[in-house]
């Protein structure tokens, strides 16, 4: 029995030193795996400043007409197809996208 | 029974041994007593770290999505003067990876600094090639760096930020408390070799980002003014110009174009004038358009209607000692015929009809004399007198568009009132507020600030300026298939060396809406100072023309004979 208790006593403290080792180990991955996370987004907000560079329309227009020879469409070169029904324009917005300001007063002018 | 020397022996080693035990009790009181806050704080400073987090600053996009400003982290250079050996060597090495003269780079290096900044947010790749150096003394820290990847694209309404993240100009100064990253200081674990092992307790969290801001601006719609803008005034040879596309129904706007441009990534080299938003910060006379809130006030008023006879006393009228002339000497006209041809002696002839109290009260109505409150710093009110101050010969200035200074925002902000039936909606910029999940902060709604003329009045004045874009002084504005409601403006500015208007320098400008019918773009265009034809209807309302048809096809608008061609093929 008292043997036992002495090797169950050694095992604790070993199971304890394991422990606070692994945690040491894992903190130190943790540390890496942060580390490489934040290559990977500078990384990606490069990537996404280079896109929107390369997408910006003062580009793509140099591109098409200095590479690719486009030209812009002259006056009455472009005709819009709608659906049957489709109504081409929406001028007006619904009533509940639309709120009065506080502080300015309503009411025609002049009245 | 122990003898005298060896009992001696032992009193001797029992007294070492206390005086051993002495010396090690008074250091352990000293260690842990006397000196424990001192040796805690050296210890904590030795294996602790404390680190100020900033989030990142909060990008700013179209209304599609599209990126239009964004911090991205890059590398600053530091130096530990104290620990070189041979700052002449170091600054040799780094001046051609920083692009920094040596001479700069040493001088900083001998300074009897601790720590100096040797450059600040380079370029990634000169990061990349400083770690490859692997200088002592010389280190390297990761700090945001604002970037604008569309160049000078709507640089005018972005702004931008300092050096240490600060919003100093435009939207980034408008919205820089919603730009700011949060701030958060971390004390991280260190072992013997300097290593974070991570931060006391895990659930540490990384500072948030700042919330991100979606404009109503398109930037296809913006790229097509500020091209269309830049060739007039390069053409014109323009000192400025100004574009404003604004949508009537919401007072969203959709373009704010200025020229000259600027890039906002290098803003270092350029002056203040370079970069104010004339839009809103610049007043000037706005000379003919003024007649159309003139015109809209008689209507409203019944004082004239469109086919109410108006003298144009063949070219020539006298007011309080001064003549005021007409472009072309004209008779008998009809009211519409007035705002067509531009006559200034008919307008102002439906000024005096209004009276001074009135006027001012349409003027004021219209948003002139007073802030729009878009959402962009710097703007003015503008100048308009109260009636008191006005002279004998200013109801009829004022008719015609003098002694009267708008900001080009109030007067698009006017024509789109006509617009969208009478009523003033409130323009703005920013439509919504994210925060770095995505989640809504804010949503901008439109805004109506007033209704300044009834619905009936709005469709006789469009009438009226469709008859100024087909018959009048605008023709060249007309797009062909679409319905064009329009009113030039050419003023003459005030000479600054004699105070009189000038007789070579001018303002053309040009505001509308089209289609007419169902307006969906009210827009105005002005250039400063043109040289050679200066008239609104010869060089803003081409731009007027050029714009509004690449817009209305971009928004896939259809054109009236569109309809016809349709009814055509299927009969």
């Amino acid at each position: 029995m008292k043997t036992l208790t002495i090797v169950a006593g050694v095992m604790l403290v070993f199971v304890f030193v394991w422990e606070r080792v692994d945690v040491v180990r894992v903190g130190y991955h943790i540390e890496r795996l942060k580390g490489q996370k934040v290559l990977l987004e500078r990384e990606r907000d490069q990537l996404q400043v280079k896109f929107s560079a390369l997408s910006a329309p003062e580009r793509i227009a140099k591109v098409a007409t200095e590479k690719f020879g486009l030209i812009p469409p002259m006056q009455g070169q472009v005709l819009m197809v709608h659906e049957p029904g489709e109504v081409p324009s929406a001028p007006l917005l619904p009533a509940e996208q639309v709120r009065v300001a506080k502080h300015i007063s309503s009411g025609r002018a002049g009245e | 029974m122990t003898s005298g020397p060896s009992r001696g022996r032992r009193y001797v080693m029992l007294l070492l041994l206390l005086c051993g035990f002495g010396i090690i009790l008074f250091r352990l009181v000293t260690l842990q007593v006397l000196q424990a806050a001192e040796l805690t704080a050296r210890a904590d400073r030795q294996h602790q770290k404390t680190v100020s987090f900033e989030g990142a600053r909060g990008t700013v996009s179209d209304r599609h999505g599209k990126v239009l400003a964004m911090n991205v982290e890059v590398p600053s250079v530091f130096g530990i003067p104290a620990s070189l050996e041979s700052p002449s060597v170091i600054a040799r090495t780094l001046s051609p990876v920083l692009n920094v003269r040596s001479t700069e780079l040493e001088r900083k290096l001998r300074q009897d600094k601790s720590f100096v900044w040797l450059a600040r947010k380079v370029e990634p790749e000169q990061g990349r090639q400083l770690g490859q150096l692997s200088l002592d003394g010389i280190g390297v820290v990761m700090e945001g760096r604002r970037f604008y990847p569309k160049g000078p694209l709507l640089a005018h309404v972005l702004g931008f930020s300092g050096m240490d993240g600060q919003g100093l100009e435009g939207l980034e100064r408008r919205y820089d408390s919603h730009l700011l990253g949060e701030k958060r200081v971390t004390v991280l674990q260190r072992d013997a070799l300097g290593r974070t092992v991570f931060p006391k307790g895990l659930t540490e969290q990384v500072p948030a980002p700042g919330h991100s801001l979606m404009l109503t601006v398109d930037e296809v719609i913006q790229y097509i003014a500020e091209k269309e803008l830049e060739e007039a005034v390069t053409h014109s040879r323009a000192k400025s110009g100004t574009v404003i596309v604004m949508e009537p129904q919401s007072g969203a706007i959709l373009a704010l174009a200025i020229s000259p441009r600027f890039d906002p990534n290098v803003v270092a080299a350029l002056t203040p004038d370079r970069w104010r938003n004339r839009a809103l910060t610049d007043t000037y006379e706005p000379g003919s358009t003024m007649k159309m809130v003139v015109a809209a006030a008689a209507l409203e008023e019944k004082v004239m209607t469109p086919d109410s006879l108006v003298f144009g006393e063949n070219g020539r009228m006298v007011i309080a000692n001064t003549t005021i002339h007409d472009h072309e000497k004209q008779g008998w006209m009809t009211f519409s015929e007035v705002i067509q041809k531009s006559s200034n002696i008919g307008t102002a002839k439906a000024g005096m009809a209004l009276g001074e109290q009135r006027l001012y009260r349409y003027l004021q109505a219209f948003g002139f004399g007073q802030r729009t409150e878009v959402d962009l710093p710097g703007e003015v009110n503008g100048l308009l007198k109260a009636p008191k101050d006005w002279g004998r010969r200013s109801l009829a200035s004022i008719s015609m568009g003098q002694e009267v200074g708008v900001t080009p925002l109030q007067m698009v902000s006017a024509v789109a009132t006509l617009a969208n039936g009478g009523v003033m909606m409130k323009p703005y910029v920013v439509s919504e507020i994210r925060d770095e999940k995505g989640r809504l902060v804010k949503e901008v709604l439109p805004q109506v600030k007033r209704r300044v003329v009834s619905p009936d009045t709005a469709r006789m004045m469009t009438t009226m300026l469709e008859g100024v874009v087909t018959n009048g002084t605008g023709t060249k504005g007309a797009i062909p298939g679409f319905r064009v409601a329009g009113k030039t403006g050419t003023a003459q500015k005030i000479d600054p060396r004699t105070g009189a208007y000038s007789s070579t320098q001018f303002v053309g400008s040009f505001v509308g809406f089209v289609p007419a019918e169902a307006p969906r773009l009210a827009m105005i265009v002005i250039l400063d100072e043109p040289q050679g034809e200066a008239w609104g209807g010869t060089v803003a309302a081409p731009v007027f023309r050029r714009v509004g048809e690449q817009v209305l096809n971009y928004l896939g608008v259809s054109r009236e004979d569109t309809v016809k061609i349709a009814l055509a093929m299927k009969d």
